[in-house]
């Protein structure tokens, strides 16, 4: 289903007891779409986005991803999903190399596929030291694995959770190129970030959520009403009311 | 500082907020209360026994020897039984203005971790010997003070020797010969006694461990000596626990400065031959992607994991040690044990392998276990996969083990040899059935670096204990009916039948495993992914 939404969300509750993480998320992302996912700690964005990826089972409503429901149909959409989680998936005893070749055959590439493509990415995220464990990784060569390990089965849709966090500049410039083709090509791709100069550059899209709900959705245009950073709609947004006390001591 | 210590890790160690958390809570109670019963019955009966006035005479002759056994149990269990007690995540702390004083006396403290239950037994000791009418309350100023410069002195050679061997163990290529070496202290007396050293030749040992230089023989005349060798002793035993204070320090010091990741920064110019990569890949020729991926994975892994190959070494070492001089003592003569060796050593290895394995499964691979939630797998080939490759070690380790035998003078033939990897097969199935439901149900994050853990969080340990007789009987059963009637067909025909009903169990327990793992995918990932508090807890 080609026309179908990359993901629609319908009416997405999460809640843990009586506190909703996420309450009564509805949400469409266009198919080809860069879209950037906003909100302040806590709000429910790790929450929601390890809920279209099946890691916790939404309290109620629906997920649609690609056009098929996520409850019937988990590993068929898992197949053409890549993910960038907050947390490492990496596995500390294996090299790089050998890591992105057992995620490709975990995608169901065939070995000679997963190890070819293996090499081609880390030639291209500049993760050369094939004989280092990744337990020797630096956090931003981390990151880097991991969104290598999120291109290597070509999915259709990428669901990322603070994919630059402890990237430098090189590395977030080479990252975003990267993205930037997959959008090109037709991928969609759903971010969680909270630098906003990134988002503000890359996406087409913007969803706030605040306290579990969607506060704000649109394109970048809308938001921002032609005059304003996409910082100060955020905060404004999100931050409204709050005032800064000095404390004394600190003075 | 030392309160805001403890009581950051009283708070780390809550678990009373989810509900499977409160029932695996009051297992460990259970638990603890069941091992701490068990030592204060001990300390009751070592109450009763020096409280008889007829033993006057055998308890100042034996005393001194007794406390070297406490020494002895003190500073070598925790190393025997791989759980070296709670000590500080000096990672975490050293970040904080805290004086070094203050750590090394927490750690001191936590030494009390490993072994409680030996200040049981010694107060237990301690009043029983007050209330001897033929040592009396007279002694009251000597006894108590006495066993408080012991505990002390053990306390802080503790300190010492586990921030020595912990070191030690963390040195790439000298932490398996290292508990080897370790092993083989702990055993070394029972072998040479049933390997043919004289028990008179080692008796004439005892007189040299009376000799008041040593602590617990000064231990022992400081508390029922006589009024002139009082004071030699009790000088004796405070310069004892003066070094025992100077040794904890300077290792504890040293660990304080020791790099773990620069001792084991030879993985990074690992030069793995193609041989050897050629060994992982072996599975995926037999097996199909993803069940091969992952078995291949698993390998690579695990043997890159120290505290795998640790215990893989124990495995096939500790288990001969601890049996052959059991077979040694008969001089040829039959018995079950001898008959059966290399079926019983494998069976012990493939338990001993069950902490790094399958009791755990996604221990190591910690917070990347969700990778498993979201691949496109099913779940029971993850499982499948993960149970391969903990099977191939256990047959490995079987190999290692029925080469090892095949050296030694136990009279091993080939049928033996088949049969133990046929037993210790059909035991596998039990185990790996039980283990994959407890994967899914307790989950711990796991080091790979810190050899001297257990795998298991408390309350699975305690269940472990009792599953294993439970997944041990079919196998059992077999060689129960072989003796009863005598007859090679009936171990045959029952172990045919625990190979069918092990299947069984394994299929339904994998089913329900699978089940558990997505109902509580969340909080499994959230488990492998949390910290610790200030102190590590093993």
């Amino acid at each position: 289903m080609p026309d179908s939404p990359a993901i629609a969300v319908r009416d997405l509750r999460k809640l843990y007891g009586d506190k909703a993480a996420v309450d009564g998320v509805d949400l469409v992302v266009p198919r080809g779409c860069f879209f950037g996912f906003l909100g302040p700690n806590g709000a429910g964005k790790s929450t929601t986005i390890r809920m279209l990826t099946g890691l916790i089972p939404p309290t109620s409503g629906s997920i649609e991803l690609l056009g098929m429901p996520l409850a019937g149909q988990e590993l068929e959409i898992k197949k053409r999903i890549g993910l960038v989680p907050d947390e490492s998936l990496l596995f500390d005893r294996l090299t790089g190399a050998e890591f992105l070749e057992f995620v490709g055959r975990m995608y169901g590439l065939a070995r000679a596929v997963a190890i070819e493509r293996a090499r081609s990415l880390l030639e291209l995220f500049e993760l050369r030291e094939s004989r280092k464990l990744i337990a020797e990784y630096s956090k931003g060569m981390r990151k880097r694995l991991a969104m290598a390990a999120s291109l290597i089965h070509h999915p259709d849709l990428f669901l990322m959770d603070e994919p630059f966090e402890g990237v430098d500049a090189v590395g977030a410039r080479l990252m975003k190129d990267i993205l930037l083709d997959q959008v090109r090509r037709g991928a969609t791709i759903f971010l969680t970030s909270h630098v906003l100069e990134v988002v503000e550059r890359l996406c087409d899209r913007v969803a706030i959520i605040d306290k579990g709900r969607i506060v704000r959705e649109g394109s970048m245009d809308e938001l921002r009403g032609g005059t304003e950073s996409l910082e100060d709609v955020f905060v404004r947004v999100v931050g409204a009311g709050r005032e800064f006390h000095e404390l004394e001591w600190l003075k | 500082m030392i309160r805001a210590i403890l009581r950051a890790q009283w708070l780390s160690m809550r678990t009373f907020r989810l509900a499977s958390s409160r029932r695996g809570a009051v297992f460990s109670v259970v638990i603890a209360v069941f091992w701490y019963g068990f030592w204060t019955v001990l300390a009751f009966a070592a109450e009763a026994l020096l409280s008889s006035p007829g033993l006057r005479s055998e308890i100042l002759a034996w005393m001194p020897l007794a406390l070297a056994g406490v020494c002895a149990y003190w500073q070598l269990a925790p190393l025997a039984s791989a759980t070296m007690g709670a000590s500080l995540d000096l990672r975490k702390l050293l970040l904080y203005p805290v004086p070094r004083r203050a750590l090394f006396t927490v750690e001191v403290l936590l030494r009390i971790t490993t072994c409680a239950e030996v200040l049981l037994v010694l107060t237990g000791a301690g009043i029983g010997i007050l209330r001897n009418p033929a040592f009396g309350w007279r002694l009251i100023g000597r006894v108590p003070v006495a066993l408080a410069l012991f505990a002390t002195f053990n306390l802080l050679l503790a300190a010492g020797l586990r921030s020595l061997i912990e070191r030690l163990l963390n040195r790439r290529g000298l932490r398996e010969v290292m508990a080897l070496v370790l092993m083989l202290v702990g055993v070394l007396p029972r072998l040479l006694m049933v390997t043919g050293l004289p028990a008179r030749r080692i008796s004439g040992l005892f007189p040299a461990g009376r000799n008041p230089f040593w602590p617990w023989a000064a231990t022992a005349h400081m508390m029922l000596g006589e009024p002139a060798r009082v004071l030699p002793a009790a000088a004796t035993l405070v310069i004892w626990t003066a070094v025992a204070y100077w040794f904890g320090r300077w290792q504890f010091t040293r660990s304080l400065r020791y790099d773990v990741q620069a001792a084991q920064a030879s993985v990074s110019s690992m030069k793995e031959r193609s041989f050897a990569s050629g060994l992982y890949r072996l599975p995926s020729m037999l097996l199909r992607d993803p069940i091969g991926a992952l078995v291949e994975k698993e390998l690579r892994c695990l043997v890159r994991t120290p505290r795998f190959r640790l215990v893989f070494v124990m495995g096939f070492s500790f288990g001969l040690i601890v049996w052959l001089p059991m077979v040694l003592r008969g001089r040829g003569a039959h018995s079950p044990l001898s008959d059966n060796f290399l079926a019983v050593v494998s069976i012990y290895a493939l338990t001993l392998l069950g902490q790094v394995t399958y009791w755990n499964t996604f221990g190591f691979d910690r917070s990347a276990a969700q990778l498993y939630f979201l691949a496109p797998v099913a779940l029971w080939r993850t499982l499948a996969g993960k149970n391969i490759a903990a099977a191939i070690f256990i047959f490995l380790e079987i190999g290692a083990v029925s080469a090892v035998c095949s050296f030694l003078p136990v009279g091993i033939s080939p049928g033996m040899v088949a049969e133990a990897f046929l037993t210790a097969g059909i035991a596998t199935l039990y185990l790996l059935a039980i283990g994959n439901l407890g994967s899914v149900n307790y989950p711990r994050a796991m080091s790979p670096q810190r050899v001297g853990a257990g795998g298991a969080r408390g309350r699975a340990q305690g269940l472990i204990f009792l599953l294993y007789p439970v997944a041990l009987l079919p196998v059992f059963l077999a060689y129960l009916a072989r003796y009863a009637f005598n007859s090679q067909l009936a171990f045959c025909a029952i172990l045919a039948m625990a190979a069918a009903l092990g299947t069984t169990v394994y299929w339904m327990a994998m089913e329900s495993a699978v089940s558990t793992a997505r109902q509580r995918r969340e909080t499994i990932v959230a488990e492998l992914s949390s910290g610790e508090g200030p102190m590590i807890s093993e």
